[in-house]
Protein backbone atom coordinates (compact mmCIF):
# COMPACT_ATOMS: atom_id res chain seq x y z
CA UNK A 1 0.00 0.00 0.00
CA UNK A 2 1.61 3.04 -1.30
CA UNK A 3 1.89 6.28 0.79
CA UNK A 4 -0.44 7.99 -1.03
CA UNK A 5 -3.02 5.40 -0.78
CA UNK A 6 -3.01 5.54 2.93
CA UNK A 7 -3.45 9.46 2.67
CA UNK A 8 -6.27 9.29 0.25
CA UNK A 9 -7.58 6.52 2.61
CA UNK A 10 -7.89 8.56 5.22
CA UNK A 11 -8.99 11.82 4.04
CA UNK A 12 -12.21 9.71 2.20
CA UNK A 13 -12.42 7.85 5.58
CA UNK A 14 -12.73 11.10 7.70
CA UNK A 15 -15.48 11.99 6.07
CA UNK A 16 -17.04 8.80 6.26
CA UNK A 17 -16.36 8.51 9.92
CA UNK A 18 -18.04 11.69 10.49
CA UNK A 19 -20.96 11.02 9.08
CA UNK A 20 -21.15 7.14 10.44
CA UNK A 21 -20.79 8.96 13.83
CA UNK A 22 -23.98 10.53 13.17
CA UNK A 23 -25.75 7.60 12.13
CA UNK A 24 -24.66 5.08 14.96
CA UNK A 25 -25.54 7.96 17.61
CA UNK A 26 -29.09 8.03 16.30
CA UNK A 27 -29.48 4.50 15.58
CA UNK A 28 -28.63 3.95 19.48
CA UNK A 29 -30.62 5.92 21.02
CA UNK A 30 -33.89 5.84 18.25
CA UNK A 31 -33.22 2.26 17.25
CA UNK A 32 -33.85 1.97 13.87
CA UNK A 33 -31.87 2.63 10.63
CA UNK A 34 -32.33 6.49 9.71
CA UNK A 35 -32.11 6.17 5.63
CA UNK A 36 -32.44 10.06 5.46
CA UNK A 37 -29.31 10.54 7.07
CA UNK A 38 -27.58 10.43 4.16
CA UNK A 39 -29.52 13.88 3.06
CA UNK A 40 -28.90 15.58 6.48
CA UNK A 41 -25.41 15.53 4.70
CA UNK A 42 -26.58 16.50 1.61
CA UNK A 43 -28.97 19.38 2.96
CA UNK A 44 -26.05 20.69 5.31
CA UNK A 45 -23.52 20.74 2.19
CA UNK A 46 -26.37 22.89 0.30
CA UNK A 47 -26.92 25.31 3.27
CA UNK A 48 -23.42 26.08 3.60
CA UNK A 49 -23.40 26.54 -0.38
CA UNK A 50 -26.39 28.97 0.00
CA UNK A 51 -25.29 30.98 2.93
CA UNK A 52 -21.25 31.33 2.12
CA UNK A 53 -23.07 32.47 -1.34
CA UNK A 54 -25.22 35.03 0.49
CA UNK A 55 -22.30 36.30 2.39
CA UNK A 56 -19.51 36.28 -0.44
CA UNK A 57 -22.61 38.81 -2.04
CA UNK A 58 -22.92 40.82 1.13
CA UNK A 59 -19.23 40.98 1.61
CA UNK A 60 -16.56 39.78 -1.09
CA UNK A 61 -13.73 40.28 0.93
CA UNK A 62 -15.20 36.86 2.90
CA UNK A 63 -14.47 35.21 -0.02
CA UNK A 64 -10.68 35.72 -0.60
CA UNK A 65 -8.60 32.62 0.39
CA UNK A 66 -7.92 31.95 3.49
CA UNK A 67 -4.10 31.46 3.61
CA UNK A 68 -3.21 27.72 1.82
CA UNK A 69 -6.48 26.92 1.51
CA UNK A 70 -9.69 27.29 -1.21
CA UNK A 71 -12.76 28.54 0.85
CA UNK A 72 -12.82 32.07 2.51
CA UNK A 73 -13.86 33.52 5.90
CA UNK A 74 -17.46 32.73 4.41
CA UNK A 75 -17.31 29.09 4.17
CA UNK A 76 -16.62 28.33 8.11
CA UNK A 77 -19.32 30.79 9.09
CA UNK A 78 -21.56 29.31 6.82
CA UNK A 79 -20.84 25.85 8.10
CA UNK A 80 -21.58 27.07 11.56
CA UNK A 81 -24.81 28.42 9.72
CA UNK A 82 -25.55 25.30 8.24
CA UNK A 83 -25.18 23.12 11.43
CA UNK A 84 -27.56 25.02 12.73
CA UNK A 85 -30.03 24.72 9.86
CA UNK A 86 -29.51 21.29 9.37
CA UNK A 87 -30.72 19.98 12.96
CA UNK A 88 -33.71 22.10 12.89
CA UNK A 89 -34.30 20.38 9.58
CA UNK A 90 -33.74 17.49 11.16
CA UNK A 91 -35.82 18.61 14.46
CA UNK A 92 -38.84 19.31 12.15
CA UNK A 93 -38.70 16.05 10.42
CA UNK A 94 -38.96 14.33 13.80
CA UNK A 95 -41.67 16.46 14.49
CA UNK A 96 -43.51 15.85 11.36
CA UNK A 97 -42.83 12.46 10.85
CA UNK A 98 -40.73 9.98 13.61
CA UNK A 99 -42.17 11.90 16.53
CA UNK A 100 -45.67 10.97 15.75
CA UNK A 101 -44.71 7.38 14.53
CA UNK A 102 -43.15 6.93 17.90
CA UNK A 103 -46.11 8.17 20.25
CA UNK A 104 -47.73 5.19 18.19
CA UNK A 105 -45.53 2.87 19.09
CA UNK A 106 -44.47 2.25 15.83
CA UNK A 107 -42.92 -1.20 14.35
CA UNK A 108 -38.99 -0.66 13.29
CA UNK A 109 -39.78 -1.26 9.83
CA UNK A 110 -42.54 1.25 9.94
CA UNK A 111 -39.68 4.41 10.84
CA UNK A 112 -37.43 2.82 8.48
CA UNK A 113 -39.64 2.55 5.58
CA UNK A 114 -40.97 6.44 6.69
CA UNK A 115 -36.74 7.19 6.50
CA UNK A 116 -36.92 6.05 3.18
CA UNK A 117 -39.60 8.21 2.34
CA UNK A 118 -38.01 11.38 3.91
CA UNK A 119 -35.48 10.48 2.49
CA UNK A 120 -37.06 10.65 -1.25
CA UNK A 121 -38.94 14.06 -0.56
CA UNK A 122 -35.51 15.91 1.15
CA UNK A 123 -33.67 14.37 -1.90
CA UNK A 124 -36.08 15.70 -4.67
CA UNK A 125 -36.90 19.16 -2.93
CA UNK A 126 -32.87 19.62 -2.86
CA UNK A 127 -32.73 19.04 -6.51
CA UNK A 128 -35.62 20.67 -6.71
CA UNK A 129 -34.52 24.07 -5.48
CA UNK A 130 -30.77 23.56 -6.90
CA UNK A 131 -30.99 21.38 -9.64
CA UNK A 132 -29.01 18.31 -10.16
CA UNK A 133 -25.60 20.25 -11.79
CA UNK A 134 -22.65 19.88 -9.67
CA UNK A 135 -21.58 22.83 -7.30
CA UNK A 136 -18.29 24.01 -5.47
CA UNK A 137 -17.48 26.19 -2.54
CA UNK A 138 -14.74 27.46 -4.38
CA UNK A 139 -13.67 27.80 -8.45
CA UNK A 140 -10.16 28.42 -8.29
CA UNK A 141 -7.28 25.32 -8.37
CA UNK A 142 -5.41 23.95 -5.07
CA UNK A 143 -2.38 23.13 -5.32
CA UNK A 144 -1.73 20.20 -3.32
CA UNK A 145 1.32 20.37 -0.58
CA UNK A 146 3.80 17.25 -1.07
CA UNK A 147 5.62 15.53 1.95
CA UNK A 148 8.00 12.42 1.24
CA UNK A 149 6.44 11.62 -1.95
CA UNK A 150 2.46 11.90 -1.01
CA UNK A 151 0.47 14.91 -2.53
CA UNK A 152 -2.81 16.37 -0.43
CA UNK A 153 -4.03 19.34 -0.75
CA UNK A 154 -4.04 21.82 2.22
CA UNK A 155 -8.27 21.46 2.27
CA UNK A 156 -8.32 17.44 2.76
CA UNK A 157 -5.51 18.07 5.56
CA UNK A 158 -7.49 20.41 7.19
CA UNK A 159 -11.05 18.02 7.14
CA UNK A 160 -8.82 15.23 8.73
CA UNK A 161 -7.77 17.45 11.33
CA UNK A 162 -11.30 18.69 12.12
CA UNK A 163 -12.71 15.20 12.21
CA UNK A 164 -10.22 14.15 14.30
CA UNK A 165 -10.98 16.66 16.79
CA UNK A 166 -14.87 16.25 16.08
CA UNK A 167 -14.70 12.66 16.86
CA UNK A 168 -12.08 12.76 20.03
CA UNK A 169 -14.54 15.98 21.85
CA UNK A 170 -17.42 13.54 20.89
CA UNK A 171 -16.50 10.44 22.59
CA UNK A 172 -15.59 12.73 25.71
CA UNK A 173 -18.94 13.94 25.94
CA UNK A 174 -20.24 10.44 25.60
CA UNK A 175 -17.41 9.21 27.78
CA UNK A 176 -17.37 11.39 30.89
CA UNK A 177 -20.09 14.23 30.88
CA UNK A 178 -23.63 13.91 32.62
CA UNK A 179 -25.41 14.35 29.30
CA UNK A 180 -23.00 11.51 27.75
CA UNK A 181 -23.93 9.10 30.41
CA UNK A 182 -28.07 10.10 29.98
CA UNK A 183 -27.67 9.20 26.39
CA UNK A 184 -25.50 5.59 27.34
CA UNK A 185 -28.67 5.05 29.61
CA UNK A 186 -31.08 5.57 27.09
CA UNK A 187 -29.69 4.09 24.71
CA UNK A 188 -29.46 0.71 26.97
CA UNK A 189 -32.83 0.75 28.31
CA UNK A 190 -35.41 4.40 27.29
CA UNK A 191 -37.87 2.61 30.23
CA UNK A 192 -35.21 2.24 33.40
CA UNK A 193 -33.53 5.72 31.85
CA UNK A 194 -37.43 7.54 32.37
CA UNK A 195 -37.82 5.65 35.88
CA UNK A 196 -34.12 7.08 36.98
CA UNK A 197 -35.53 10.62 35.54
CA UNK A 198 -33.98 11.27 32.52
CA UNK A 199 -36.71 12.67 29.93
CA UNK A 200 -35.84 10.73 27.03
CA UNK A 201 -37.86 13.45 24.72
CA UNK A 202 -34.54 15.90 25.42
CA UNK A 203 -32.35 13.47 24.88
CA UNK A 204 -33.51 12.20 21.15
CA UNK A 205 -33.79 16.01 20.41
CA UNK A 206 -30.40 16.44 21.55
CA UNK A 207 -29.54 12.92 19.41
CA UNK A 208 -31.12 14.85 16.13
CA UNK A 209 -29.08 17.60 16.51
CA UNK A 210 -26.17 16.12 17.31
CA UNK A 211 -26.39 13.63 14.67
CA UNK A 212 -27.65 16.27 11.68
CA UNK A 213 -24.53 18.58 12.72
CA UNK A 214 -22.58 15.76 12.67
CA UNK A 215 -23.85 15.15 8.82
CA UNK A 216 -23.81 18.98 7.85
CA UNK A 217 -19.83 19.14 8.61
CA UNK A 218 -19.50 15.66 6.71
CA UNK A 219 -21.41 17.42 4.12
CA UNK A 220 -19.00 20.53 3.85
CA UNK A 221 -16.33 17.92 4.14
CA UNK A 222 -17.25 15.93 0.89
CA UNK A 223 -18.59 19.32 -0.78
CA UNK A 224 -14.99 20.90 -0.23
CA UNK A 225 -12.85 17.65 -1.58
CA UNK A 226 -15.17 16.29 -4.19
CA UNK A 227 -17.90 18.46 -5.21
CA UNK A 228 -22.31 19.26 -4.32
CA UNK A 229 -24.41 16.93 -5.74
CA UNK A 230 -28.13 16.46 -4.52
CA UNK A 231 -27.66 12.80 -4.71
CA UNK A 232 -24.08 13.57 -2.45
CA UNK A 233 -25.72 11.87 1.16
CA UNK A 234 -27.44 8.73 -1.57
CA UNK A 235 -24.29 7.99 -2.62
CA UNK A 236 -22.65 7.97 0.70
CA UNK A 237 -25.09 6.22 2.61
CA UNK A 238 -23.82 2.60 2.52
CA UNK A 239 -20.54 3.65 3.34
CA UNK A 240 -21.91 5.29 6.35
CA UNK A 241 -23.72 2.21 7.88
CA UNK A 242 -20.99 -0.16 6.46
CA UNK A 243 -18.48 2.03 9.03
CA UNK A 244 -21.28 2.52 11.64
CA UNK A 245 -22.22 -1.32 11.87
CA UNK A 246 -18.36 -1.88 11.48
CA UNK A 247 -16.94 0.16 14.38
CA UNK A 248 -20.33 -1.06 16.82
CA UNK A 249 -23.39 0.64 17.23
CA UNK A 250 -23.55 3.37 19.68
CA UNK A 251 -19.39 4.22 19.44
CA UNK A 252 -17.92 7.14 17.92
CA UNK A 253 -14.60 6.19 18.38
CA UNK A 254 -15.84 2.89 16.30
CA UNK A 255 -17.69 4.49 13.66
CA UNK A 256 -14.82 6.90 12.87
CA UNK A 257 -12.40 3.79 12.75
CA UNK A 258 -15.08 2.06 10.69
CA UNK A 259 -14.72 4.96 8.23
CA UNK A 260 -11.52 5.06 8.37
CA UNK A 261 -11.39 1.32 7.32
CA UNK A 262 -14.03 1.69 4.89
CA UNK A 263 -11.85 4.79 3.25
CA UNK A 264 -8.59 2.86 2.93
CA UNK A 265 -9.73 -0.35 1.65
CA UNK A 266 -11.60 2.22 -0.87
CA UNK A 267 -8.69 3.67 -1.70
CA UNK A 268 -6.55 0.79 -1.97
CA UNK A 269 -9.22 -1.24 -4.34
CA UNK A 270 -9.40 1.69 -6.49
CA UNK A 271 -5.68 1.62 -6.92
CA UNK A 272 -5.11 -2.40 -7.33
CA UNK A 273 -8.83 -3.17 -9.32
CA UNK A 274 -9.85 0.43 -10.80
CA UNK A 275 -12.39 2.89 -9.64
CA UNK A 276 -15.56 0.68 -10.99
CA UNK A 277 -14.91 -1.53 -7.58
CA UNK A 278 -15.44 1.56 -5.09
CA UNK A 279 -18.97 0.70 -4.55
CA UNK A 280 -18.95 -2.99 -3.89
CA UNK A 281 -16.03 -2.73 -1.08
CA UNK A 282 -18.77 -1.17 1.52
CA UNK A 283 -20.90 -3.86 0.12
CA UNK A 284 -18.63 -6.01 1.15
CA UNK A 285 -17.41 -5.19 3.92
CA UNK A 286 -20.89 -4.65 5.15
CA UNK A 287 -22.11 -8.51 4.58
CA UNK A 288 -19.12 -9.40 6.02
CA UNK A 289 -19.14 -7.64 9.51
CA UNK A 290 -22.39 -8.92 9.67
CA UNK A 291 -22.00 -12.46 9.25
CA UNK A 292 -18.62 -12.68 11.42
CA UNK A 293 -18.96 -9.92 14.06
CA UNK A 294 -22.57 -8.27 14.02
CA UNK A 295 -22.15 -6.07 16.82
CA UNK A 296 -19.09 -4.32 15.19
CA UNK A 297 -15.20 -3.93 16.68
CA UNK A 298 -16.67 -1.57 19.92
CA UNK A 299 -20.38 -2.50 20.16
CA UNK A 300 -22.23 -4.32 22.75
CA UNK A 301 -22.84 -8.22 21.95
CA UNK B 1 -60.57 9.74 66.51
CA UNK B 2 -58.16 7.00 65.42
CA UNK B 3 -58.31 8.01 61.79
CA UNK B 4 -57.57 11.11 62.87
CA UNK B 5 -53.70 9.92 64.62
CA UNK B 6 -52.99 7.80 61.70
CA UNK B 7 -50.18 9.04 59.68
CA UNK B 8 -51.05 10.44 55.55
CA UNK B 9 -51.53 8.19 53.01
CA UNK B 10 -48.42 8.09 51.19
CA UNK B 11 -49.92 6.52 48.16
CA UNK B 12 -53.21 6.06 47.03
CA UNK B 13 -54.95 4.51 44.09
CA UNK B 14 -59.05 4.89 43.15
CA UNK B 15 -60.74 2.63 40.71
CA UNK B 16 -57.19 1.92 38.91
CA UNK B 17 -57.92 0.12 35.61
CA UNK B 18 -54.68 -0.26 33.98
CA UNK B 19 -53.18 -2.34 31.09
CA UNK B 20 -51.29 -2.18 27.96
CA UNK B 21 -54.67 -2.61 25.99
CA UNK B 22 -57.80 -1.06 26.77
CA UNK B 23 -60.10 -3.77 26.10
CA UNK B 24 -58.04 -6.13 27.98
CA UNK B 25 -57.04 -4.52 31.25
CA UNK B 26 -55.11 -6.21 33.46
CA UNK B 27 -55.56 -4.03 36.65
CA UNK B 28 -59.48 -4.24 37.25
CA UNK B 29 -60.64 -1.42 39.49
CA UNK B 30 -58.08 -1.38 42.12
CA UNK B 31 -58.32 0.51 45.09
CA UNK B 32 -54.83 1.12 47.64
CA UNK B 33 -54.23 2.90 50.19
CA UNK B 34 -50.46 3.13 51.72
CA UNK B 35 -49.69 5.17 54.91
CA UNK B 36 -46.64 7.21 54.87
CA UNK B 37 -43.87 5.34 56.60
CA UNK B 38 -45.80 1.83 56.10
CA UNK B 39 -44.18 -1.91 54.38
CA UNK B 40 -46.66 -2.74 52.51
CA UNK B 41 -46.69 -6.37 50.55
CA UNK B 42 -48.55 -6.56 47.03
CA UNK B 43 -49.15 -10.75 47.16
CA UNK B 44 -50.96 -12.89 44.52
CA UNK B 45 -51.03 -15.48 42.05
CA UNK B 46 -49.27 -15.50 38.89
CA UNK B 47 -51.06 -13.06 36.35
CA UNK B 48 -52.64 -11.20 39.14
CA UNK B 49 -51.90 -8.20 37.99
CA UNK B 50 -49.42 -7.05 40.70
CA UNK B 51 -46.54 -5.86 38.28
CA UNK B 52 -48.86 -4.33 36.05
CA UNK B 53 -50.60 -1.97 38.85
CA UNK B 54 -46.93 -0.95 40.22
CA UNK B 55 -45.71 -0.11 36.64
CA UNK B 56 -48.96 1.50 36.10
CA UNK B 57 -48.55 3.62 39.47
CA UNK B 58 -44.83 4.15 38.04
CA UNK B 59 -46.08 5.62 34.79
CA UNK B 60 -45.13 2.43 32.41
CA UNK B 61 -48.29 1.20 32.06
CA UNK B 62 -51.08 3.15 30.70
CA UNK B 63 -53.78 4.00 32.98
CA UNK B 64 -57.25 3.79 31.29
CA UNK B 65 -59.35 4.77 34.53
CA UNK B 66 -58.80 6.17 38.17
CA UNK B 67 -56.41 8.03 39.74
CA UNK B 68 -53.01 7.88 41.46
CA UNK B 69 -52.11 10.30 43.99
CA UNK B 70 -48.77 10.52 45.64
CA UNK B 71 -48.74 12.14 49.03
CA UNK B 72 -52.33 14.10 48.32
CA UNK B 73 -50.83 14.86 44.29
CA UNK B 74 -52.88 13.77 41.44
CA UNK B 75 -49.96 12.06 39.35
CA UNK B 76 -52.29 10.12 37.24
CA UNK B 77 -50.76 11.20 34.21
CA UNK B 78 -47.07 12.40 34.66
CA UNK B 79 -44.61 10.85 33.25
CA UNK B 80 -42.14 8.67 34.83
CA UNK B 81 -39.44 10.59 34.45
CA UNK B 82 -41.61 13.33 36.58
CA UNK B 83 -42.22 11.20 39.56
CA UNK B 84 -38.73 10.44 40.79
CA UNK B 85 -38.42 14.58 41.40
CA UNK B 86 -41.88 13.97 43.39
CA UNK B 87 -40.09 11.61 45.85
CA UNK B 88 -41.59 7.86 44.17
CA UNK B 89 -38.24 5.15 43.08
CA UNK B 90 -39.03 2.22 41.53
CA UNK B 91 -36.80 -0.62 41.29
CA UNK B 92 -38.44 -3.47 38.45
CA UNK B 93 -37.49 -6.95 38.83
CA UNK B 94 -35.53 -7.45 36.36
CA UNK B 95 -32.95 -5.01 33.68
CA UNK B 96 -33.08 -2.71 36.97
CA UNK B 97 -29.22 -1.30 36.81
CA UNK B 98 -27.29 -0.20 33.48
CA UNK B 99 -25.08 -3.01 32.79
CA UNK B 100 -22.73 -0.78 30.28
CA UNK B 101 -22.73 1.51 33.29
CA UNK B 102 -19.94 0.87 36.18
CA UNK B 103 -21.49 1.07 39.83
CA UNK B 104 -20.55 4.93 40.18
CA UNK B 105 -22.20 5.77 36.72
CA UNK B 106 -25.90 3.86 37.74
CA UNK B 107 -25.63 6.06 40.94
CA UNK B 108 -24.22 9.66 39.62
CA UNK B 109 -26.97 8.88 36.70
CA UNK B 110 -29.36 8.86 39.50
CA UNK B 111 -27.98 11.65 41.43
CA UNK B 112 -28.09 13.98 38.35
CA UNK B 113 -31.90 14.85 38.87
CA UNK B 114 -30.78 15.97 42.90
CA UNK B 115 -28.89 19.28 43.72
CA UNK B 116 -25.59 19.27 42.34
CA UNK B 117 -23.65 20.27 46.21
CA UNK B 118 -25.36 17.53 47.70
CA UNK B 119 -24.71 14.62 45.21
CA UNK B 120 -21.17 13.25 46.72
CA UNK B 121 -22.53 13.80 50.13
CA UNK B 122 -25.77 11.29 49.24
CA UNK B 123 -23.90 8.57 47.45
CA UNK B 124 -21.27 8.60 50.12
CA UNK B 125 -24.08 7.82 52.31
CA UNK B 126 -25.13 4.81 50.14
CA UNK B 127 -21.61 3.83 49.79
CA UNK B 128 -21.93 3.28 53.35
CA UNK B 129 -24.81 1.93 53.44
CA UNK B 130 -24.01 -1.20 50.78
CA UNK B 131 -20.20 -1.16 51.68
CA UNK B 132 -20.36 -3.96 48.73
CA UNK B 133 -20.71 -1.48 46.35
CA UNK B 134 -18.26 1.08 47.96
CA UNK B 135 -15.47 -1.51 47.25
CA UNK B 136 -15.42 -1.40 42.80
CA UNK B 137 -17.47 1.65 42.60
CA UNK B 138 -15.29 1.60 38.57
CA UNK B 139 -16.78 -2.06 38.04
CA UNK B 140 -18.59 -2.55 35.19
CA UNK B 141 -22.69 -3.28 36.62
CA UNK B 142 -22.57 -5.97 33.98
CA UNK B 143 -20.15 -7.93 36.48
CA UNK B 144 -21.99 -7.89 39.37
CA UNK B 145 -23.53 -11.24 41.09
CA UNK B 146 -27.47 -10.96 41.04
CA UNK B 147 -27.78 -10.26 44.66
CA UNK B 148 -25.10 -7.24 44.24
CA UNK B 149 -27.02 -5.78 41.19
CA UNK B 150 -30.47 -6.04 43.23
CA UNK B 151 -28.22 -3.76 45.66
CA UNK B 152 -27.11 -1.25 43.15
CA UNK B 153 -30.98 -1.36 41.96
CA UNK B 154 -32.14 -0.33 45.40
CA UNK B 155 -29.26 2.10 45.88
CA UNK B 156 -29.75 3.67 42.33
CA UNK B 157 -33.25 4.14 43.95
CA UNK B 158 -32.38 5.39 47.35
CA UNK B 159 -30.50 8.36 45.63
CA UNK B 160 -32.98 10.58 45.39
CA UNK B 161 -34.04 9.93 49.02
CA UNK B 162 -37.19 9.02 47.79
CA UNK B 163 -40.53 9.34 49.96
CA UNK B 164 -42.00 6.07 48.38
CA UNK B 165 -40.05 3.04 47.37
CA UNK B 166 -41.75 0.34 45.21
CA UNK B 167 -39.99 -2.69 44.39
CA UNK B 168 -41.04 -5.50 41.93
CA UNK B 169 -40.01 -8.98 43.48
CA UNK B 170 -36.72 -8.11 44.26
CA UNK B 171 -35.99 -11.77 45.42
CA UNK B 172 -36.12 -13.11 42.02
CA UNK B 173 -33.49 -15.41 41.42
CA UNK B 174 -31.47 -14.75 44.62
CA UNK B 175 -30.51 -17.71 46.82
CA UNK B 176 -32.38 -17.61 50.19
CA UNK B 177 -29.37 -16.47 52.04
CA UNK B 178 -29.31 -13.10 49.46
CA UNK B 179 -32.93 -12.53 49.70
CA UNK B 180 -32.19 -12.68 53.48
CA UNK B 181 -30.05 -9.74 52.80
CA UNK B 182 -31.65 -7.75 50.26
CA UNK B 183 -35.16 -7.98 52.64
CA UNK B 184 -32.94 -6.78 55.83
CA UNK B 185 -31.81 -3.97 54.17
CA UNK B 186 -35.22 -2.85 53.13
CA UNK B 187 -36.80 -3.31 56.31
CA UNK B 188 -33.75 -1.16 57.44
CA UNK B 189 -34.70 1.42 54.83
CA UNK B 190 -38.43 1.82 55.64
CA UNK B 191 -37.17 2.08 59.28
CA UNK B 192 -35.66 5.39 58.48
CA UNK B 193 -39.07 6.01 57.37
CA UNK B 194 -39.17 5.76 53.56
CA UNK B 195 -42.73 3.86 53.15
CA UNK B 196 -42.17 0.64 51.03
CA UNK B 197 -44.94 -1.22 48.25
CA UNK B 198 -42.79 -4.45 47.47
CA UNK B 199 -44.62 -6.88 44.96
CA UNK B 200 -43.17 -10.46 45.66
CA UNK B 201 -44.19 -13.89 45.13
CA UNK B 202 -41.67 -15.19 47.90
CA UNK B 203 -44.68 -14.89 50.71
CA UNK B 204 -42.68 -16.40 53.54
CA UNK B 205 -39.46 -13.55 52.93
CA UNK B 206 -41.82 -10.75 52.02
CA UNK B 207 -44.62 -11.47 55.10
CA UNK B 208 -41.67 -11.46 57.48
CA UNK B 209 -40.82 -8.01 56.73
CA UNK B 210 -43.81 -6.40 55.97
CA UNK B 211 -46.76 -5.11 57.94
CA UNK B 212 -49.34 -5.01 55.71
CA UNK B 213 -50.43 -7.57 52.76
CA UNK B 214 -52.68 -6.73 50.27
CA UNK B 215 -53.60 -9.47 48.22
CA UNK B 216 -54.52 -8.95 44.20
CA UNK B 217 -56.45 -11.41 42.45
CA UNK B 218 -57.57 -11.58 38.62
CA UNK B 219 -56.52 -7.73 38.66
CA UNK B 220 -58.76 -7.00 42.03
CA UNK B 221 -57.34 -6.12 45.21
CA UNK B 222 -59.74 -8.82 47.22
CA UNK B 223 -58.24 -9.36 50.28
CA UNK B 224 -55.73 -6.98 52.85
CA UNK B 225 -54.79 -7.77 56.61
CA UNK B 226 -51.56 -7.22 59.06
CA UNK B 227 -48.60 -10.00 57.75
CA UNK B 228 -48.84 -11.24 61.04
CA UNK B 229 -52.32 -12.26 60.34
CA UNK B 230 -51.91 -13.86 56.48
CA UNK B 231 -48.32 -15.28 57.75
CA UNK B 232 -50.69 -17.68 59.97
CA UNK B 233 -53.97 -17.67 58.06
CA UNK B 234 -53.94 -21.14 55.67
CA UNK B 235 -57.31 -20.36 54.19
CA UNK B 236 -56.47 -17.32 52.55
CA UNK B 237 -53.07 -18.79 52.00
CA UNK B 238 -54.79 -21.36 50.52
CA UNK B 239 -57.47 -19.31 48.61
CA UNK B 240 -55.34 -16.76 47.01
CA UNK B 241 -51.27 -17.70 47.16
CA UNK B 242 -51.47 -21.87 46.62
CA UNK B 243 -48.34 -22.41 44.23
CA UNK B 244 -46.31 -19.60 45.65
CA UNK B 245 -46.98 -20.42 49.69
CA UNK B 246 -45.90 -23.82 48.33
CA UNK B 247 -42.23 -23.08 46.86
CA UNK B 248 -41.52 -20.53 49.49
Amino acid sequence: MSPQVIVDGLVAGAMIGLGATGVTLTYSILRFANFAHGEFIAWGAYFALAVSGFLGALAPALTAPIGPFSFGWSLPIAALAAIALTAALALLVDALLFGSLRAKNSAIIIMVMASFGAALTLRNLLEFIFTSSPAYYAEGLQMALRFAGVRATPDALLCLVIAAIIVIALHAVIAHTAIGRAMRAVSENPQLAAIVGIDSRKIVRLVWILGAGLACLAGVMAGLIVQIRPTMGLDLLLPLFAAAILGGIGSAMGAMLGGLIIGLAESLTVALAGGEWRAAVAFVILVAILLLRPHGLFGRS
Amino acid sequence: MIAQSLPPLALEARGLIAGYERDLPIVRGVNLSVRVGEFIVLLGPNGAGKSTLVKAIVGLVPIHEGAVLLNGDDITVAPPHQKIGRGLAFVPQTENIFTTLTIEDNLLLAADVIPKPVRARRIAELYAMFPDLAAQPSRPAKLLSGGQRQMLAVARALVVQPSLLILDEPSAGLSPKIVAEVFGRLKAINATGVTIVLVEQNVKAALAVAGRAIILVEGEARHEASALELADDPIIAELYLGAARARS
